[in-house]
């Protein structure tokens, strides 16, 4: 584990264990993320990797079959504790999704969809809607069509419209499911690009299969193993001189 | 040219002449319709026929008047519209969305089931238990009103929506809803937000099949309805007997002497109903396309 953080520790894991139905995908997880950060879960297909992320923000919940035993404090705020209200945790906690998977709707309403469920006027949406696309690195592109429909955009558009949706809801932390794996490595850099922008304000997890990704542009990295977190630490250090064999035998192409 | 060659063109004419068939048949279909309508109008004038409110087809004039019959059909089927459209949604939404999977596995064969039972059995049902039901509990003179043609209508259209709209809404792709939901918002919000209007053309393709289904059932409503031709009041029609153009055509078309002006009165209408459906068709195929292009 790495040594205390110098902006403090945004997530806090203890002890966490998930099984779907029978199957027991997650065993003993415990980690802590730090704040203002890139935090990169590396390992191969299946390891666990996707659903420790679902974990932060309660996807799992919408899996009936799903159970989930342990800690996980946010901002020193137990999220699985009764009290804790979902829709509070996951406005908190946004998610940009694999495949981009912008709303059927045009881009502006796209953008406005979270500020307006979650009670903010009308008259505030245009500025809203401008500081999100600013800051998704989109707004050169399409503010001269904003009532186009977002499924007219390129792939690496609609992720970045994706982005800048879960921006416009004001999150503390904002969890990346393999952003880039649908798209072409131009698009994956101007998303990274994105990324280390917004790491100066917002705790980052991102979760990816690109192991020059997760070199690229995190500060720290976690290895999953079948359903284990092998190791975490700071990115330099997993990448140079990791502590496991199985860590070392992943990233130098060994299995995968 | 080969065997080989032979078969395969065969093959293809064979599969072009049953479709050419179909086209054939629909054709022969208009063309019989519209021209022994069409004859009404060679001893009775086009508009005593569109505008004339009483259907008295065999006093003496005789009056060929559509209005009450296509007024009869139009509130019959606004009721059943009322009553089913909300109702189908709600349950495709709920058995789609909210309903635990062994509750939804249930519901949906049986709401299924509901569309193979035969229309008569729903008369019948209609005749023996909501017609005294409506007549007892409202205290009107008759229970076969267009209240109860619209409730039994209503039920027999449920089937259609509650498929097809639950269909639609389950093919909305599950990553929409987790974008939705990982913005903060409900379970409501998300489906009266996203998953709803995402699957908005396949709900109203539903509800257009639904009233297509309403306009040209017969059996049901000339069992139910009371068969009174008489131009019906609205919202006080609803509670009184009322007689639509499916009932019409199958209650007098055993009795006309063929070729005569009541024969080819009950063509014309014919007619008008062919082409009201044709019209819903095409106004559920323009709104399906509509929304398609937008997504």
């Amino acid at each position: 584990m790495p040594e205390a953080y110098e902006n403090g520790t945004e997530i806090e894991v203890k002890d966490l264990n998930l099984w779907y139905g029978d199957n027991h995908a997650l065993h003993d997880i415990s980690i802590d993320i730090p704040k203002n950060s890139v935090t990169a879960f590396i390992g191969p297909s299946g390891c666990g990797k996707s659903t420790f992320l679902r974990c932060l923000n309660r996807m799992n919940d919408l899996i009936p079959s799903c159970r989930i035993e342990g800690r996980v404090n946010i901002n020193g705020e137990d999220i699985y504790s009764k009290e804790t209200d979902v829709v509070d945790l996951r406005k908190r906690v946004g998610m940009v999704f694999q495949k981009p998977n912008p709303f059927p709707m045009s881009i502006f309403d796209n953008i406005s969809y979270g500020p307006r469920i979650h009670g903010m006027s009308k008259k505030e949406m245009p500025a809203i809607v401008e500081n999100a696309l600013k800051s998704g690195a989109l707004w050169k592109e399409v503010s001269d069509r904003l009532n186009v429909s977002a499924l007219d955009l390129s792939g690496g558009q609609q992720q970045r419209l994706c982005i800048a949706r879960t921006l416009a809801v004001k999150p503390e932390v904002i969890l990346f499911d393999e952003p880039c794996s649908a798209l072409d490595p131009i698009s994956t850099s101007k998303i990274e690009d994105v990324i280390l922008e917004l790491k100066k304000k917002y705790t980052i997890v991102i979760v990816t299969h690109n192991m020059q990704q997760a070199a690229r542009i995190s500060d720290h990295t976690a290895f999953f193993l079948m359903g284990d977190l092998v190791e975490f630490d700071k990115t330099a250090q997993i990448f140079e001189s990791p502590q496991e064999k199985a860590t070392e035998d992943y990233i130098t192409g060994r299995f995968g | 040219m080969s065997n080989r060659k032979i078969k395969e063109k065969g093959i293809e004419s064979l599969l072009f002449a049953s479709g050419a068939v179909t086209v054939v048949a629909l054709l022969l279909l208009c063309i019989f319709l519209f021209r022994d309508g069409y004859l009404l109008f060679d001893n009775y004038p086009v508009s005593s026929f569109l505008t004339d409110t009483k259907w008295y087809p065999t006093a003496d004039p005789e009056h060929f008047g559509l209005l009450p019959l296509f007024l009869g059909s139009v509130i019959v089927t606004i009721g059943a519209v009322l009553f089913s459209v909300p109702l189908g949604i709600a349950t495709a939404i709920y058995i789609s969305e909210l309903a635990n999977p062994k509750i939804a596995n249930i519901l949906k064969p049986v709401t299924e089931i509901l569309a193979g039972i035969p229309s008569v059995v729903y008369g019948f049902f209609g005749l023996v238990v909501l017609v005294p039901f409506v007549q007892n509990t409202l205290k009107l003179p008759t229970g076969q009103t267009a209240l109860t043609g619209s409730i039994m209508l209503g039920i027999m259209a449920l089937p259609t929506i509650i498929s097809m709209s639950e269909d639609a809404i389950s093919s909305v792709p599950r990553a929409l809803k987790e974008g939705s939901l990982a913005l903060g918002s409900t379970k409501w919000q998300t489906i009266y937000k996203v998953t709803a209007p995402a699957a908005l053309s396949g709900i109203s393709a539903a509800v257009m099949l639904g009233i297509g289904r309403a306009i040209g059932e017969t059996m049901t409503v000339m069992m139910v309805t009371g068969n009174s031709a008489v131009i019906p009041g609205f919202p006080s029609g609803l509670f009184a007997p009322v007689r639509t153009m499916t009932a019409t055509i199958a209650l007098e078309m055993g009795e006309v002497p063929q070729g005569s002006d009541h024969f080819h009165a009950l063509f014309a209408i014919g007619s008008v109903l062919f082409i009201t459906t044709f019209i819903i068709n095409i106004v559920a195929n323009y709104i399906k396309r509509r929304y398609r292009f937008n997504l």
